[in-house]
């Protein structure tokens, strides 16, 4: 795991604990250490928090079950590792809106002594959308102004928000009437005014449209308020996260006791193969994948080459960074060059309302001084190349023809998408896979989306970003890349890798057999 | 079929000959004399370059010229004529005219063709092909929709094709990629929106708002293309296309095209007992009963569903090659049986049974190989007649017919006009017979033969007010482009713009300011959101239950959730092109909302009773009618289906009434129109029908003085409604109202709505959400009204959100009402409280009571300026003495 800014709280809908293996729930302990576990409400449901108090290590708990007591508020200590120290913090937790209601004076009260509380957590705090009014409303908006103190901000945790998340609502401390909302958090936030009641009201719920029951959301805690809210696939852990193991293989399989990857490495391919819908060739994937996530290391599926591996010299490492997802600029093109391991950067730090420069200063380089190199991207087609393809045509059209004739590989489109190797790491991002295969990154704190914010703020109000931080962060994109791609490279074949404990031989004459064809 | 026309000329059997030879004499027919018009041309090399003029046969008519005239001078064009005038051909040739251009100067040219049907895009794709090769052009036409093949093809047709057919739902999907159609979108040159008529409602404001997105992403492309509409004769064209695309437009409506003369023969069907030439046969007269229908009052007649195929069978067996048209699929299929049947039930009339018997339903359940044979046996002779719904009646070419025959009026005169426009063979005679049904507006066509032949159409409604599909789309366009200020005035004005953005930025759905640009970033692919057939997207799909055969499956289109809850709750039987379906269950939940069906056979039907309540409507526009006062603004109107009636097919009695629903109310935002009667009128008809009393009204105010007034304010409501679609291309199931004696109760309250709102609640909350509340806050309101209320009727869009039809009632109010005056004073039923043709309304939930027409009728004279004054003083109380205590009646 990265080093940690505070505690961890894992934030997880009682759906996705009851629908899960227990050996499921141990792997997202085992992998994520929460050292708190926040069973969302606001709905009531004790056995999922039963069956998360019994299987985490770290403390859970259950806001509509009062477990800590009857009163509206009840404090969560969480005691969590802070810059290699062990501290402790609080969150206020309350059973709902309506304990909030019934007693404002003695919430007020705990909130106002309490200055140490990292947060408030309502589930049943949401945001209501109203498109024939063109209004969003935010519920218990008079309830929370009612409680909560002015001329500062609390932080509301909520999981019946996604995670994601996050915004400032400045409510009227009489009637909870919204004076105005700030959707800029980049940077830190303040309060609106002293007559204000300011909540920064932060989701922590599934992410819509990904699915069913399936995502959950880990925070980051420090008793400033929450740093960081990062959203996972619940199908990434446990059995699920082996290839060709959905919900309904997974019961299965657990009926027939094997519910870690582990046991998965210990069960024959045939056992497997017996299962509905499982052909045999499925078996062999889920096997050699399960072995690629417990060995950690990648395995190639193929014997294809990968892309660029016989052009004489490698390709260009890129990436880009926009302003957003409906970009209006590229302002950040990062390249590294593995043949002189040297990186080139071209970012526009003084007018960015013309994406022009930063494009043209890109093309002479790339046309220029590099005219027969390939370039090499994670998931470029859908990003990168996408947009620059874009951009180019409509701000330097004149270098249209050559851009588009420039050999472009795609390392994530050959390796998942083609099914040419098997990764390791929970998911396929370039950040995760790569920290898998031991990449020292730099440890920057930045993703895609806050250093588009970043440079969103910059565009409207000419605050300068840490140029250097936002800068390292795509250089640390290219370089991981390269790395991934030279493991990937030296990877031998899944057919070749001895299961872990020994698995039958006829299993590897088998593999063997089918490889050889 | 052999040629037995003697110079293949003119229909070898005209209107008076067709009621002088029909076995059996219709109740009563008009026969009218439509003269012809001789083709007006321009010679081609006039309009069009050498080139291209060269290879063509025919001269130009003057509509094609003019409009390619207008094209070449930059402008958008709006084609608005008949039939077969060769409309396709204008932008046909404006794209080859682009293309040549374009090639001269070494660049691309495309054009992107949007189609209503997939099986019109296929027709068109060959006929385009067609005259392309003819012109000896090499431009590639494709159609790409979601039967296009995936994967490569569909790359090809992206990166290689000149002109791209495909529908507004692939538009809405595809846009998310655009990328990808860089090269198609950067080299567009030409946007034809054909059938552009079909767009109207929330179809069509869905429409509007995907052209205007599409408009944004060629506009990033530097592309500016040039639009063709073409549309059937509707009332308002320009006005219509300018809305859709949100540019001006010049119409082109001077039809050059010929046409021969046309006997025009309205046909009403004998009373049942006339019938002399068959009895009622059991297995004719099953399936054939229709909702509408109320078999106890209305003369009985018999159906169009029988009397339409006997009409198909003898025409062709005077050799004239006819297409019938019919309502439903079912009803294509059963009337070729039933043709043939008249013809052997009437062996000694028809002495030749087999002569012009090769006959042929064609509907879109048919698969494509066969629809096209079909065509094509048409086209070429080789078939006597065809049975058809309206999937002929949109351009497919099957070449002309002699005749035509409607089984049923279609509804809208723009539908009339277009359907027999099939008929006719260039500038010789054709035929087309109108065999009306009993429903209102077909009985109300046959009895004013002038309503049809006025020059004016219906307008067609398309409007961008809706806030809940503009929020939608404004979402899509996020995604598919940064929303910024190069959008205030295009997408919206700035503050609309910036409080949608606001909206979906507090609900975290988009990011950014519109100064450096707004991205989206909810859940994945905003488009996949857009139901093309709902306003608020819950769109409910209709599918057949797992162990029913696919031969019954309905096919309907998806339904909004307005229209579930009021005709497909569960238990509910539903009458769908001539098949009865009992709806066996609905599931709300879900990412898709689903009705399920099942065949049944049974005889009954039901019928939903609709509370209605009206709250806080805020007037925007109001303006005189004499001494009346019309508004347009917008309100909340809670509509609760709560329970059902089984009625019996057959006479109409119910044979189980008050069945629960289990549906929650209905809330919706919409838009309203409101007319107030003035002060005077209303004390004297008040007078004038003091003394009406309703037998059988259980109503605690049954014996107030002002029933009868009360009763005239209720049907000169379902009266105006009724006639909306005389005027609007509008299903009036789409439009709701609500008379009432305190119009005032249900306007917004300045002092209500400050003391009831709690802090913690949000305007759209407080309303009371069941009927129940609202009814009791509306007379509570009533009770504490400082001055005297007004009394008159509200009419409202029943869709969140609204459609602009009350806006269109409002703007056209005038001519509704003088339809509404004539369909109540003409009806021959008889009955004080009307018939289910003049003012009854099936869907009342007032079970139509109170309903009085002489006082609806004297109510709309007022407000057309009919009655003078003296009408009014006969009786106006002597003197102001207010005595009758004035009751908050309403009535949906």
């Amino acid at each position: 795991m990265p080093a940690r800014a505070g505690a961890t709280v894992l934030a997880l809908p009682p759906s996705v604990i009851a629908d899960r293996p227990v050996a499921t729930l141990e792997d997202l302990d085992r992998t994520l250490e929460p050292d708190a576990v926040w069973v969302l409400g606001p709905e009531r449901e004790p056995q999922a928090f039963a069956r998360a108090r019994s299987t985490f290590a770290a403390p859970a708990f259950h806001p509509p079950l009062e477990t800590a007591g009857n009163g509206p508020l009840s404090r969560q200590v969480i005691d969590g590792g802070v810059g290699g120290e062990t501290a402790s913090l609080e969150v206020a937790v309350t059973p709902g809106l309506q304990s909030l209601q019934a007693a404002p004076e003695s919430v007020s009260r705990t909130l106002a002594v309490d200055t140490d509380l990292a947060a408030l957590v309502c589930d049943d705090v949401t945001t209501t959308t109203r498109p024939t009014a063109l209004e969003t409303d935010l519920e218990g908006t008079a309830t929370v102004a009612d409680a909560f103190p002015t001329g500062e901000v609390t932080t509301l945790l909520t999981g019946s928000q996604p995670a994601g998340y996050d915004a400032l609502w400045h409510l009227e401390p009489d009637t909870g009437a919204v004076r105005d909302v700030d959707h800029e958090t980049i940077g830190g936030v303040g309060p609106l005014a002293a007559d204000c009641v300011s909540v920064r009201v932060r989701g922590a719920g599934p992410a819509e449209g990904y699915g069913n029951g399936r995502s959950i959301a880990s925070l980051q805690v420090t008793p400033g308020g929450v740093t960081s809210v990062d959203t996972h696939d619940v199908t990434d852990y446990g059995l699920e996260a082996v290839t060709g193991i959905g919900p309904k293989t997974a019961d299965r399989l657990a009926d027939r006791g094997v519910t870690t990857r582990a046991e998965l490495l210990e069960t024959p391919v045939e056992t497997l193969a017996d299962l509905p819908n499982v052909s045999r060739e499925r078996a062999r994937r889920m096997r050699q994948h399960a072995t690629v996530l417990e060995v950690g290391e990648p395995r190639r599926l193929t014997d294809e080459s990968l892309p660029g591996a016989d052009w004489h010299e490698p390709p260009l490492c890129l990436d880009i960074e926009t302003d957003g997802l409906s970009p209006t600029i590229i302002w950040q093109i990062g390249v590294y060059d593995p043949a002189s391991d040297s990186y080139q950067t071209f970012v526009e730090r003084g007018d960015p309302s013309d994406p022009g420069p930063v494009l043209e200063a890109f093309c002479d380089w790339l046309l220029g001084m590099h005219p027969n190199r390939a370039l090499l991207t994670w998931n470029g087609w859908r990003f990168d190349y996408r947009h620059l393809g874009a951009f180019i045509a409509k701000h330097v059209p004149y270098y249209t023809e050559e851009w588009e004739s420039i050999p472009k590989f795609d390392l994530y489109l050959w390796a998942v998408t083609e099914e040419h190797a098997l990764l390791p790491g929970r998911t396929n991002e370039l950040e995760v896979v790569a920290d898998a295969l031991g990449y020292e990154g730099a440890g920057t704190g930045l993703d895609g989306a806050r250093t588009a914010a970043a440079y969103q703020r910059f565009m409207r109000t000419g605050a300068e970003l840490e140029w250097e931080r936002h800068e390292a962060y795509c250089e640390d994109d290219c370089r991981a890349l390269w790395h991934v791609y030279e493991r990937l490279r030296d990877a031998p074949r899944a057919d070749d890798v001895s299961p872990a404990n020994g698995a039958p031989a006829d299993d590897d004459t088998e593999q063997t057999g089918l490889g050889d064809f | 079929m052999s040629d037995h026309r003697p110079n293949a000329q003119d229909v070898p059997i005209t209107g008076d000959e067709l009621v002088e030879t029909y076995p059996g004499l219709p109740d009563d027919v008009t026969v009218l004399e439509r003269p012809g018009r001789p083709a007006e041309t321009v010679p081609s090399e006039d309009v069009l370059r050498a080139d291209l003029a060269k290879p063509l046969e025919h001269d130009l008519y003057t509509h094609q010229a003019d409009a390619l005239e207008a094209l070449a001078d930059g402008e958008n064009v709006c084609v608005a004529t008949s039939t077969s005038s060769g409309k396709t051909r204008i932008y046909a040739l404006q794209i080859a005219r682009n293309y040549l251009e374009a090639r001269a100067r070494g660049i691309e040219s495309t054009a992107y063709l949007l189609y209503p049907t997939k099986a019109l895009s296929r027709d068109q794709e060959r006929s385009l092909n067609d005259l392309f090769d003819e012109l000896g052009l090499e431009i590639t036409v494709r159609v790409y929709d979601g039967d296009t093949e995936r994967g490569r093809n569909r790359k090809r047709i992206r990166e290689e094709a000149d002109v791209v057919i495909t529908n507004f739902a692939g538009v809405n999907t595809y846009l998310h990629d655009h990328d990808r159609w860089a090269r198609f979108l950067s080299a567009c040159d030409l946007v034809v929106i054909d059938e552009s008529h079909t767009y109207t409602g929330v179809h069509g404001m869905h429409v509007a708002w995907i052209v205007r997105r599409l408009k944004r992403v060629l506009d990033y492309y530097d592309a500016s293309p040039q639009y063709v509409l073409t549309s059937a004769t509707v009332g308002n064209p320009g006005e219509h296309s300018s809305a859709l695309i949100d540019e001006s437009v010049t119409v082109v409506d001077e039809d050059g095209s010929p046409t021969g003369p046309r006997d025009l023969v309205l046909w009403n069907p004998p009373p049942r007992d006339r019938d002399g030439s068959h009895d009622g046969r059991d297995e004719w007269t099953e399936a054939d009963h229709d909702e509408d229908t109320d078999g106890d009052d209305a003369l009985e007649r018999v159906p169009a569903t029988v009397e339409a195929p006997r009409v198909l069978s003898h025409l062709t067996y005077h050799d004239a090659q006819t297409l019938l048209f019919t309502p439903s699929r079912k009803l294509a299929e059963l009337s070729i049986k039933r043709a043939s049947e008249h013809r052997h039930d009437n062996r000694r009339y028809y002495t030749h049974p087999d002569r012009g018997s090769a006959l042929e339903p064609y509907h879109a359940g048919h698969s494509r190989a066969k629809r096209h044979g079909t065509e094509h046996r048409l086209k070429t002779g080789i078939l006597d007649g065809v049975a058809s719904t309206n999937a002929l009646e949109l351009g497919i070419d099957v070449g002309e017919m002699d005749a035509t025959v409607q089984l049923g009026y279609p509804g809208q005169r723009q539908s009339f006009w277009q359907q027999i426009g099939r008929a006719g063979r260039g500038t010789k005679r054709a035929l087309s017979v109108l065999v009306a049904d009993h429903r209102t507006l077909d009985q109300y066509v046959v009895s004013n033969p002038d309503y049809l032949l006025e020059n004016d159409v219906e307008d067609a409604v398309v409007d961008v007010d809706n806030d809940a599909v503009f929020a939608k789309h404004l979402r899509c366009a996020a995604d598919e482009l940064a929303v910024d200020e190069s959008d205030v005035g295009t997408v919206a004005e700035r503050e609309r713009l910036e409080r949608a953005v606001e909206m979906w930025r507090r609900a975290g759905q988009l990011q950014g300011a519109l100064e450096t640009g707004v991205s989206y970033t909810g859940p994945p692919r905003p488009q996949q959101s857009i139901s093309l057939y709902a306003t608020t997207g819950e769109e409910y799909d209709v599918r057949l239950a797992d162990d029913v055969e696919d031969e019954y499956d309905p096919e309907m289109e998806p339904l909004a959730k307005e229209r579930v809850l009021r005709d497909f709750h569960e238990g509910a039987v539903r009458l769908h092109q001539g098949q009865q379906y009992e709806v066996t269950s609905v599931d709300h939940g879900g990412p898709r909302p689903t009705v399920t069906l099942r065949p049944t056979d049974v005889d009954y039907y039901t019928r939903t009773r609709t509370d209605v309540t009206v709250l806080d409507a805020v007037s925007e526009q109001s303006r005189e009618i004499g001494e009346f006062t019309l508004h347009f603004g917008r309100g909340q109107v809670l509509v609760y289906h709560g329970t059902y009636d089984k009625v019996a097919v057959h006479g109409g009695t119910k044979r189980e009434q008050g069945i629960p629903t289990d549906n929650p109310p209905l809330s919706m935002e919409t838009q309203l129109c409101w007319l107030e009667v003035p002060q005077r009128v209303e004390r004297a008809l008040i007078e004038k029908y003091r003394d009406v009393s309703i037998p059988g009204l259980e109503d605690e105010f049954a014996d107030t003085a002002h029933l009868g007034y009360a009763g005239g304010l209720h049907a000169a409501e379902h009266a105006t409604i009724g006639v909306a679609p005389l005027e609007l291309m509008v299903d009036k199931r789409d439009l709701g109202g609500l008379a009432t004696l305190s119009i005032d109760s249900h306007l917004e309250q300045p002092a209500h709505s400050e003391s009831a709102a709690g802090p913690d609640v949000s305007a759209g909350d407080d309303a009371p959400k069941n009927i129940a509340a609202a009814e009791a806050t509306i007379r509570e309101i009533a009770s504490g009204l400082e001055r005297d209320p007004t009394s008159g009727w509200f009419i409202y869009d029943g869709i969140d959100g609204g459609l602009g039809f009350a806006r269109a009632i409002y703007e056209n109010f005038e001519t509704v009402a003088e339809r509404a005056r004539e369909l109540i004073a003409d009806c021959d039923c008889g009955n004080t409280g009307g018939c289910p043709a003049c003012v009854m309304d099936e869907q009342c939930g007032n079970d139509n009571q109170p309903l009085h027409r002489g006082a609806a009728v004297d109510v709309l004279d007022h407000v057309l300026e009919n009655e003078d004054e003296s009408a009014l003083a006969a009786h106006l109380p002597d003197e102001d003495h207010g005595g009758d205590r004035r009751p908050p009646l309403f009535y949906a």
